[in-house]
């Protein structure tokens, strides 16, 4: 389920990489941090998750830096699933 | 015995006198002033080992090796000179060639740009962090890890005089490289005597970095950090999008950062009321601050100031200031904070073209005199006798910002007189990106303009060229001479570009051509109307 939850995110994510030729990236490498996507793509992925998915980004649980890896984005959704559940 | 201006003499005291206080922190690691004492001087030990060093470049930036290198190349007597990381190879190289370094000290990120070509260029010592990839050594160069420096530690700072150059800090110029700021140590001791009087700092406090290291008001943080015993915690890029659990978890006093990240937080929805109720200060820089935003930022800070700064780089760091008030002193035609009044050990004049000094409400040139001016422009007379002038017997320095004073003394900033743009805080000269623009193109007709322009604030450059090549092609090769901040996206090919009545191509024209068709245009589904920029303050 987490899988679909999530799969909007992945489309946008993909798809801005798409966009400045980059190949896609696994589910650990670093999105953000290495520098491979810039603060435009970030923000994106940012309001998404907030319109999307009901996460507020000035909530003291949100620790940004767990959208730098698909993984850790899909940790994040899976557990707000299982919150809500 | 002289008054020394060392400019890591500051940093040495708070070592004696704090030794166990934090100095730095980032997302990998902690040092106290201790540990960073030892680090430095031993940096310093070894840049000296041959005298003293002129030149020490810094291919690093928000890590403990950044600062570790700019400290120890002050201790050691040295200028620092920040390399950007986001530069291309070739702009490196040249940058390398012409500065003629002593040492160059390298972050692990900064090693990942030591190809064969920058070797080369670069001087003989190069200091490497210790989770650097491995470089090899050519011919001609130590290539030394920072831990595995054992020369003797430096425990006196170097005699520096005021006139000696502290650091050399890079802008956008209009000749296609950029100009190197050079401030001197002087100039620096004038700034932060000038600096303390307002942000009175304490080894109780705890401040944001949010900038690089190639942008000064990270110049004002570090040297108003040390001297006061503070600590400094750097922001990774991701994180100032949403610093609210960072600012938080580290219970941070004092904030500065270019207003283009309160429009980010605002947009992304993290900025709300009383989330940063720890800061006590708040400083923007770099642009234009709207009104709107340093509401909402004073809403999300209950327990704190704002502090609207302006300065160029050329007047170090900072000569005018505004305190956001109820009400708050705005200039009403921009809907932005007013810049405010000057410095006391500075004098602020507007000019006509001239150099005439107008009445107040006049608008004209801002122009800057006193200790804070620059040396001038590294290896570069031509541009600094054109911007630094001799009027009546005193030095002035030229802004290019146009502004005005009001009735009450206070200064406004009403734009540019030039082509200088700031895009999400980065200074950037349109007439350079033409150049490269040009050369990638194969066409002298080109334009690069600043669009859109929101709350006052550049959000991208795009292109207009005439060119038989496709435009992902002049991108390519773009890329290879301009840093992707300064990239225009996207790049329109057209037959002819329109002029203005003088036969230059017609900025304006363009530009008003693409707001009419953002206006008639539906916002394309699911993608930002905004052209993409990577930033110096923002990565």
């Amino acid at each position: 389920m987490t899988q679909l939850a999530s799969a909007r995110l992945r489309e946008t994510i993909f798809a801005v990489m798409a966009d400045r030729g980059l190949p896609p990236v696994g589910e650990h490498e670093a999105l953000f941090s290495t520098g491979r996507l810039d603060s435009l793509a970030a923000t994106e992925v940012l309001t998404m998750l907030e319109t999307d998915y009901g996460i507020d980004l000035a909530d003291e649980d949100f620790d940004i830096l767990q959208i730098d890896t698909l993984h850790d984005l899909e940790m994040m959704l899976s557990m707000r699933v299982r919150v809500a559940a | 015995m002289t008054a020394t201006y060392n400019i890591s003499a500051g940093f040495l005291r708070s070592v004696g006198q704090y030794p166990d206080r934090l100095f730095y922190s980032d997302t990998e690691r902690d040092m106290t002033y201790g540990e960073m004492g030892e680090t430095v001087s031993r940096l310093a030990g070894y840049l000296c080992e041959s005298g003293r060093p002129r030149r020490v470049g810094v291919l690093a930036t928000r890590s403990m090796e950044a600062y570790a290198g700019i400290l120890a190349a002050g201790l050691a007597g040295a200028a620092y000179v920040p390399l950007n990381l986001k530069w291309p190879e070739e702009r490196i190289v040249a940058l390398l060639r012409m500065l003629e370094l002593d040492a160059l000290v390298v972050d692990a990120k900064g090693a990942g740009l030591l190809t064969p070509a920058v070797m080369e260029a670069a001087p003989r010592q190069i200091i490497i962090a210790d989770g650097a990839r491995d470089i090899e050594a050519p011919s001609g160069k130590d290539v030394v890890r920072l831990g595995d420096i054992g020369s003797r530690p430096m425990r006196e700072p170097a005699q520096v005089g005021a006139d000696d150059t502290a650091y050399i800090i890079f802008t956008s110029g209009t000749t296609g490289l950029p100009k190197g700021v050079m401030i001197s140590a002087g100039s620096l001791a004038s700034y932060l005597e000038q600096t303390r009087l307002w942000t009175q700092l304490t080894c109780d406090d705890r401040l944001a970095e949010t900038c690089d290291v190639t942008f000064d008001l990270t110049v004002h943080n570090l040297f108003l950090c040390v001297e006061a015993g503070a600590s400094l915690h750097v922001l990774s890029a991701l994180e100032m999008l949403a610093p609210g659990r960072f600012v938080r978890a580290r219970n941070l006093t004092v904030w500065m950062s270019v207003p283009t990240l309160v429009a980010m937080m605002r947009r992304n929805r993290s900025l709300k009321p009383g989330v940063f109720p720890s800061l006590r200060l708040s400083i923007f820089c770099g642009e234009p601050l709207p009104v709107e935003a340093a509401r909402a930022w004073a809403e999300a800070t209950p327990n704190g100031v704002v502090e609207n700064i302006y300065g160029p780089t050329e007047g170090t760091v900072v000569c005018m200031r505004q305190r956001l008030t109820a009400p708050a002193v705005t200039t009403p035609s921009r809907g932005i904070v007013a810049i405010g009044t000057p410095y006391e050990n500075m004098d602020i004049a507007i000019l006509d073209a001239r150099q005439k000094p107008l009445v107040d409400g006049t608008p004209g040139e801002i122009a800057l005199s006193g200790p804070q001016l620059a040396i001038g422009y590294f290896g570069a007379p031509e541009q600094t006798a054109d911007r630094f002038r001799k009027i009546d017997g005193r030095r002035w320095y030229l802004t290019g910002d146009l502004g005005m004073r009001d009735e009450n003394g206070v200064f406004h900033h009403l734009g540019r007189t030039d082509n200088q743009v700031k895009v999400k805080g980065n200074r950037i000269e349109l007439e350079e990106v033409e150049m490269h623009l040009r050369r990638a193109a194969g066409t002298d007709m080109v334009a690069v303009v600043a669009w859109p322009v929101i709350d006052g604030s550049a959000q991208g450059l795009v292109g207009f060229c005439n060119s038989a090549l496709p435009a992902d092609e002049i991108a390519a090769a773009l890329l290879k001479t301009l840093p992707r901040y300064m990239m225009p996206d996207p790049i329109r090919i057209l037959d002819t570009l329109p002029v203005n009545i003088n036969g230059k191509v017609d900025r304006r024209a363009l530009a008003a051509t693409l707001d009419a068709a953002s206006q008639t245009e539906t916002q394309p589904k699911d993608r930002p109307a905004l052209a993409v920029a990577t930033s110096g303050a923002i990565a």
